[in-house]
């Protein structure tokens, strides 16, 4: 499902070199639920952009789905994360001047998809995350459980078959933490797989397996 | 799509006013700049009221006789009488051909001092210019011939001799020493027509060019209406023929006149009887370039408020792009947003432009040549709609073009960290 093979990223400014990942291996399976544990600056997010292809490895292979990722084509990329990955992120990155609605339904634009069934399957994803008495509320109306409900419809909303969550529950207390964290368990069961990087080692005992990274490298 | 794009646009434009209203304000002034040039340069070459069939209408209004030898000279003007009742009158491939001077008047009248122009044509005038009689009648070719002292007077001429009296046939007036008796009154021509005086016409039998008969060159300007533009080509070959001609018979001048040319031709060349002239097109294209360049300086600055903008916008940029936005779409996001402020900018312009014309339009005027600058005028065509939605398209493409390429070729994980760095 997801394999990356000595995959290295090294961020560069005029004078300092960054390496934040070092011929990482890794392998997850379909249907598993994945947490990626570690201090801050370790690469946990530039792991999830690089399986997310939302950033370019400098060297290693990364497959997806079984197509073996050769090049970074922009429409190439940007199609593959429309059909394969949803994205949920630590501050939601919901667009302030869209309602809840429009915000879900952004995924879906980008494919070349009838209205009605846009809309029947916006309606669907906020049902499922018990968001459906929302819908034309904007951002700012809303809690940060809330927002991050829509933040996670938004990620289903195109079936996508790989979820990738960057500490959904950092933002939010410890109950609302646990409702999103059922989602996500909820929508593993189902049969997305899930990789999910996070602070919380008890909810990462929640997964089927944590990965843990420290300077770049996996190191458990 | 588009909804969505619309909703996005609504909402950044009401969020951020001062961004609204700088683009806006420079967008708008601009059109309306660009919409009043237009109209009033629309208005000249289309012709209304009396020179409603200016499109039918040639003129040759320029003359040149140059010198050959040691004392060689150049002499321009406009055509004498002789070449005008001899020559151009006689032109046969045209339907009606009139002849008419133009000069000024100035007199004083209950102690003020005013100075209008006075026309001094033969009959054909106003068989050639459709001017709406108020009352009584243009002179004939029998006024011509007996230098009859009659007069048509425009309306406001009336009001000013006259007052508030209506029926002013048989009245006469006084103009340069000479009693004028009142045949008719007709309506004002537009103040934008650049053939015809607001003022008083006259037999030009009556009053003789004061400055003598020459063979060639006079005060005189000579239109040829025809009834299709078939015709023109004749009408060209035709005045071209004369000045040849006349041309083989002096051995110690040689005459050239440029045209017969329409209206647009008459504008854009003015008094430049240069060999190497440019044609009327590529002085034209000059304007239309001169344009572009005034489109370009507001076009630049709301360009850099778009870059600026772009950072502002980077995490919905981000987002977009992690949900399946290729740099493309995000291109046409951004464009449309651009396009649609810029057509917002230009409604107000053109709003704006009437309101100008409305309220300023008397003292407001457009310079068309090195001679003449005329006042602006109302004339909203096709025509003038396209200009306007050109100058739009170009304004919000040059403007939004850069600022989207740049904003799409992004890094999504940098705004999505929080922020560029």
């Amino acid at each position: 499902m997801i394999k990356l093979e000595n995959i290295s990223k090294t961020y560069r400014t005029r004078s300092v070199e960054t390496l934040a990942l070092d011929k990482i291996n890794l392998e997850v399976k379909r249907g598993e639920f994945v947490s990626v544990m570690g201090p801050s600056g370790c690469g946990k997010s530039t792991l999830l952009n690089i399986i997310g292809l939302l950033d370019e490895p400098d060297q290693g292979k990364l497959q997806l789905e079984g197509n073996l990722i050769t090049g970074y084509e922009d429409k190439k990329t940007a199609g593959m994360r429309n059909h394969l990955v949803g994205f949920i992120f630590q501050s939601f990155h919901l667009i302030k001047e869209l309602d809840v609605y429009d915000n879900v339904e952004l995924p879906l634009l980008y494919r070349k998809m009838p209205a009605a069934e846009r809309k029947q399957r916006v309606v669907a994803s906020l049902e499922q995350v018990g968001l459906s008495n929302r819908m034309y509320h904007y951002p700012s109306q809303m809690s940060g459980g809330q927002c991050q409900r829509a933040a996670i419809a938004r990620a289903i909303t195109g079936q996508p078959r790989i979820i990738l969550a960057d500490e959904p529950t950092g933002n939010l207390d410890s109950k609302v933490g646990h409702e999103v964290m059922g989602i996500l368990t909820d929508l593993n069961k189902a049969g997305t797989t899930i990789v999910m990087v996070t602070h919380d080692e008890s909810l990462a005992k929640e997964t089927h397996r944590i990965i843990r990274l420290f300077d770049g490298r996996l190191v458990g | 799509m588009l909804k969505n794009y619309l909703k996005i646009f609504l909402k950044v434009a009401t969020q951020n006013k001062l961004f609204t209203f700088l683009s806006l304000f420079g967008i708008s002034l601009t059109i309306m700049f660009v919409m009043i040039f237009s109209m009033t340069f629309n208005k000249m070459v289309k012709g209304s009221g009396p020179e409603k069939d200016l499109k039918m209408m040639l003129f040759a209004d320029h003359v040149k006789t140059e010198s050959q030898g040691k004392n060689r000279s150049i002499n321009t003007n406009f055509l004498s009488q002789s070449l005008c009742e001899n020559y151009f009158k006689k032109v046969t491939s045209a339907t009606i051909t009139s002849m008419y001077r133009t000069d000024q008047w100035a007199f004083i009248l209950n102690g003020k001092h005013y100075e209008k122009p006075y026309m001094m044509t033969d009959a054909e005038f106003w068989k050639v210019f459709g001017f709406h009689f108020l009352q009584g009648r243009p002179y004939t070719n029998e006024d011509i011939v007996n230098q009859n002292h009659c007069v048509v007077i425009t309306q406001s001429i009336r009001n000013l001799f006259f007052g508030d009296e209506k029926d002013v046939l048989g009245k006469t007036i006084r103009v340069l020493q000479l009693q004028l008796t009142v045949t008719g009154v007709v309506e004002d021509p537009s103040s934008a027509s650049q053939n015809i005086s607001d003022g008083i016409f006259i037999p030009y039998t009556v009053m003789p060019w004061p400055y003598g008969q020459e063979p060639i060159l006079g005060p005189y300007t000579v239109v040829f209406k025809a009834n299709s533009k078939a015709q023109f080509p004749a009408i060209y070959k035709e005045v071209q023929d004369i000045i040849t001609r006349l041309d083989r018979a002096d051995d110690q001048w040689t005459i050239t006149l440029q045209g017969p040319r329409n209206q647009f031709e008459k504008m854009m060349i003015g008094w430049d009887m240069s060999e190497d002239i440019a044609s009327p097109i590529g002085k034209f294209m000059k304007y239309i370039l001169w344009g572009l360049a005034f489109i370009f300086l507001p076009a630049v600055n709301l360009m850099a408020l778009n870059f600026a903008r772009i950072r502002e916008r980077g995490e919905e940029i981000a987002v977009r792009k992690s949900f399946g936005a290729n740099s493309g779409s995000l291109r046409g996001q951004f464009i449309f947003e651009n396009l649609m402020l810029t057509l917002i900018g230009g409604v107000i312009g053109i709003i704006l432009s009437f309101v100008m014309i409305t309220l300023l339009g008397s003292s407001l005027s457009v310079p068309i040549s090195g001679f003449d600058s005329v006042p602006v005028g109302f004339s909203f065509d096709l025509k003038i709609f396209g200009v306007a939605l050109i100058s739009c398209l170009i304004f919000g493409l040059f403007s939004g073009v850069l600022p989207a390429i740049r904003m799409s070729k992004m890094k999504p994980v940098i705004y999505l960290k929080g922020g560029e760095k």
